[in-house]
């Protein structure tokens, strides 16, 4: 696949946002690099999703890498969650495909809006 | 109790991380119930996300799913970007840092909510059990 100069220019506006958004608020900007791969380069769900794991990883290095020199990090806290996130994924990464993906995501967005208002409380 | 609700609320984000759905979004409001600045919290997530990237990553690698063309476009803006929101980060209070979250999950939740309707819509409109993913 080519690529004209109004793609590149989107991919890498795009690039800027959601690294801007990774960095920022430390988190989020997978769900809007999908959705650049899929719009732009016409990705299916599945290797949209992987490749942008892809992306994602090098930008929460350097995010991390910040936020680890600014002393924002508390190592016992980090740990202890990431070994509930590790098992948790094991679940997720086993339930995937036994449930329904239409629902769960509707269910998903709602805690989502959920979550979001929680944080201006 | 906050360390066994840390495990937890890691362990609920990171089901939904593992089924493809940015289980961030998600610790990141849930931690936001301990008392942590906004600024541990988002640490917390972007560090406990790296292990499972990185596993995921290779298993997606293995069965042909990650596609490398033209990712170099999103990548190099995207990790400059990165390193200047977080020192914007740094000069940022916390109180003004959770809005931003706030205003992004609602946004994200509303677009999601938006896009599994159509997806259900679509399914029963053709008749046949809906997508699983």
């Amino acid at each position: 696949m080519k690529l004209d100069f109004k793609k590149i220019a989107i991919l890498v506006c795009g690039g800027l946002f959601s690294g801007f958004v990774n960095g920022f608020l430390g988190g989020g900007g997978g769900v809007l690099i999908v959705t650049l791969l899929l719009w732009i380069l016409q990705l299916q769900q599945k290797e949209a999703q992987a490749t942008a794991l892809l992306i994602v990883l090098p930008l929460t290095i350097v995010s991390a890498i910040v936020y680890f020199v600014e002393g924002n990090v508390s190592w016992t806290e980090t740990l202890l969650t990431t070994l509930g996130v590790v098992a948790g994924g094991i679940v997720g990464a086993l339930l995937l495909g036994k449930l329904n993906g239409n629902v769960v995501k509707l269910i998903f967005a709602l805690v989502l809006v959920a979550g979001g208002i929680k944080m201006f409380l | 109790m906050n360390n066994w609700l840390l495990v937890l609320f890691g362990f609920l984000s990171g089901i939904i991380g593992g089924m493809g759905m940015g289980g961030g979004t998600l610790l990141v409001p849930l931690l936001s119930f301990l008392d942590m600045s906004q600024k541990t919290v988002q640490a917390i997530n972007l560090i406990s996300f790296l292990p499972m990237c990185i596993v995921a990553l290779c298993f997606h690698s293995k069965n042909h799913l990650v596609q490398k063309q033209h990712v170099g476009w999103i990548i190099v803006p995207a990790v400059l970007s990165a390193i200047a929101g977080a020192l914007l980060t740094q000069h940022t209070e916390n109180k003004v840092l959770k809005i931003c979250f706030g205003v992004f999950l609602v946004a994200v939740g509303i677009w999601q909510l938006v896009l599994s309707i159509k997806a259900m819509v679509q399914s029963k409109n053709k008749g046949s059990c809906p997508t699983k993913q």
